[in-house]
């Protein structure tokens, strides 16, 4: 059993649903501290340290988004939502208010335990290689400096608009980004909410990336919510 | 005719008088052309006045003018008297009777007012379509003074079986008609006219739409109805209509309002259920799924503790199903529809179905086109994720499984084909009943309430699409062919 200092928060109204995940992450050497309400969270983390945070957005007081909201006013920690499979309206609002995954109930241990290492991956990444000119995903590499991106170590040639959208994933690696989000990102506040432009981009950058654009290695679709460029 | 003849009477009488008492003639005159007057006042029409007119000419140029007791006369001046005499008393009687008459139609309005305002003043009270019936029958009977009836048609348009009568002051009867099909046939056409039966004649009552009774006057009734009375019938045969029209748009109100409040409790339920069931259910999955890590695979344990978990696992999927299955019923379902790319939702379901089967492999062939259809991401991924799911169950894991996508025309065609064990003929035109599961020798062991499907022809259908499944011509194996136009 390995040991970990990350000190991780459950945040979920039922209690077995509490009791399974504590039990996982002590399992994996993380630290645990749950609450049962939002208000029982937001004491925790003003009295403790806390790294990452898993949060209901079904909670008995308060509404999971004004939670992250008010979170974000002064924490940069992971939040991963955990929702129910209809949810995809809310989830999608929880990843623009500032959360970095989601999980739909049910959810294994095993999924449960590679989104935190993903999200806490992305904490040190983002702290420590701010400043890092190229990054790695398999075998796929971008490099910020050059603009320019490679596939097993040969240089690709993709359009600008295919790179502002690749490299815009690997600045987020592992996190969820929503399809209003990208837009924003790519084409400006302008542009609305229309998603075909970006779903042929999406479509011609994956034809240059993957093996088979159906069966994607890298940028993953999340049906409903967005996309992520997967790091495993 | 006796009035007519007492009051000329008379008028010679006084007339007499006054020429023993020596007044001048035109007073005589004046006081036969004031008994005409009386004559047109009390007697019914024109006929009365004029032959008065006449009668009171004679009877002056007997009694009062020279020579006395005959019809001539020797001053050639008294024709001129006579004369006008005559006409002052046409022009008297027929003005007379003019008034007579103006009073007496205005009389009979109002009384067809008062009649109308009895009716709807009643019906206002009704509390069903057989009260406003019954109301009608009542007063419509005590006005015409007989035995109406009122036959009511239900909401498709058909004669009801049975009509009210009037039978007497305050008592009704329920009577039975003796062939409504011939009476609807009779009706059908009729639109301010009535039908003249045996022993009814029948007024049809229409509403805003819809026929929606018919008014029986009894034969002996209707064929000495005047004109005015008529009228009033036909005011109240609509007033009655529109009382009914009333109470339907408020039963209408009625009962709109309680499916509102039907759907909320329904909403509830299903957020109950969602919430209730699913919670419980990720706790024992992911309990179950940690034993399963602690123990040893060679354990007993670890096969009871996985068999927990697949079974949780079944009840969860099926919890879904429900939760989908009845949103997509009711129709109330609405589907979003934004344009997406084919391979993305393709991707999706293969994620879905990889991480439950992971010991299958999935083929896909894609155009090199990015295929972009309008639909509901998440709802084509469950269909995909259904019939693959289907798909596996009856496919070893060492055979292909294939999902083809294309475009024809102006849709987008899905194909899920499989090298299973195909379906049996039997099932071939229920695979898509809810709750049809086959019961070709599998028996229990393949557990499902067929669901699956269901939800598939449901969503493909929200989306405009088609659905079909049938054995594979090349060979063993079933496919499943779906399309989606490619206009939103």
């Amino acid at each position: 059993m390995e040991n970990r200092n990350e000190q991780i928060l459950i945040v979920e109204d039922d209690q077995q649903i509490r009791n399974f995940i504590g039990y996982s992450l002590k399992q994996e050497g993380f630290g645990c501290t749950s609450a049962g309400t939002a208000q029982g969270a937001l004491s925790i983390l003003v009295s403790e340290q806390i790294d990452l945070m898993l949060l209901d957005l079904g909670l008995p007081d308060f509404d999971g988004m004004e939670v992250i909201k008010k979170i974000r006013e002064w924490s940069e920690m992971p939040i991963i939502v955990v929702s129910a499979r209809d949810q995809d309206k809310e989830k999608a609002a929880a990843l623009d208010s500032g959360a970095d995954d989601y999980l739909t109930k049910p959810f294994s241990a095993t999924e449960l335990l590679a989104r935190i290492r993903v999200a806490l991956r992305h904490l040190h990444r983002s702290s420590t290689t701010k400043q890092q000119t190229s990054l790695e995903v398999g075998k796929l590499m971008i490099n910020l400096e050059k603009h320019a991106v490679y596939l097993n170590d040969d240089e690709l040639h993709v359009t600008p608009m295919e790179y502002n959208l690749l490299s815009l994933f690997f600045r987020n690696i592992g996190k969820v980004l929503t399809t209003r989000y990208i837009i924003r990102e790519i084409y400006g506040i302008a542009y609305g909410s229309d998603t075909q432009a970006l779903r042929a981009l999406m479509a011609s950058l994956r034809r240059r990336i993957e093996k088979n654009p159906a069966k994607p290695r890298y940028i993953l679709t999340e049906i409903g919510v967005g996309y992520r460029l997967s790091d495993e | 005719m006796l009035i007519t003849v007492a009051i000329v009477t008379a008028a010679t009488g006084i007339g007499w008088i006054f020429k023993m008492s020596g007044f001048p003639e035109t007073n005589i005159v004046i006081v036969y052309l004031l008994s005409i007057l009386i004559i047109a006042r009390f007697t019914r029409g024109y006929a009365y006045g004029i032959a008065a007119s006449v009668i009171a000419t004679i009877a002056f140029n007997y009694f009062f003018t020279k020579p006395y007791y005959t019809l001539s006369v020797n001053d050639p001046s008294y024709l001129i008297t006579f004369m006008i005499m005559t006409v002052t008393a046409f022009i008297t009687s027929a003005l007379t009777s003019k008034v007579k008459q103006n009073a007496l139609e205005a009389k009979e309005k109002e009384a067809e007012s008062v009649a109308l305002f009895h009716l709807t003043n009643k019906l206002t009270d009704a509390a069903d379509i057989y009260d406003i019936a019954g109301i009608t029958t009542d007063t419509i009977s005590s006005i015409m003074n007989c035995r109406a009836g009122f036959l009511c048609f239900d909401e498709s348009g058909q004669p009801e079986q049975s009509f009210i009568q009037q039978q007497s002051e305050g008592k009704q009867v329920w009577r039975k008609v003796d062939d409504t099909a011939d009476l609807k046939h009779r009706i059908d056409g009729l639109r301010d006219a009535y039908d003249v039966g045996e022993e009814f004649y029948d007024w049809p009552v229409y509403g805003r739409e819809t026929i929606l009774g018919i008014l029986r006057i009894p034969k002996e009734t209707a064929v000495t109805m005047s004109e005015p009375l008529k009228r009033l019938l036909r005011s109240m045969i609509e007033s009655t209509a529109l009382a009914m029209d009333r109470f339907f748009s408020v039963q209408e109100q009625q009962k709109s309002r309680e499916e509102t409040v039907q759907e909320r409790y329904r909403g509830n339920l299903l957020r109950a259920i969602s919430h209730d069931l699913r919670t419980p259910l990720s706790g024992i999955m992911g309990t179950s799924e940690m034993l399963m890590d602690m123990t040893d695979k060679d354990d007993p344990r670890y096969v009871m503790v996985m068999d927990i978990h697949k079974d949780a696992d079944w009840l969860h999927s099926l919890v879904e199903n429900i939760l989908s299955l009845t949103r997509l019923q009711d129709g109330r379902l609405t589907i979003t529809k934004q344009p997406e790319a084919v391979e993305e939702v393709i991707g999706g379901a293969i994620g879905h179905i990889t991480k439950r089967y992971p010991e299958y492999e999935i083929t896909v062939k894609i155009p090199d086109e990015v295929l972009i259809v309008p639909m509901d991401a998440k709802l084509i991924e469950q269909v995909l994720v259904n019939l693959l799911d289907n798909a596996i169950k009856h496919t070893p894991s060492d055979r292909e499984i294939c999902i083809t996508a294309m475009e024809d025309g102006n849709k987008a065609v899905f194909l899920i084909a499989d090298r299973g064990c195909g379906i049996a003929s039997s099932d071939l035109p229920n695979i898509f009943k809810m709750f049809y599961t086959t019961r070709s020798g599998r028996g229990d062991s393949q557990r499902g309430i067929g669901l699956g499907l269901t939800i598939c022809e449901a969503i493909v259908k929200a989306h405009g699409g088609t659905i079909d499944g049938h054995n594979r011509i090349d060979g063993q194996g079933a496919e499943f062919i779906f399309t989606l136009p490619m206009e939103a």
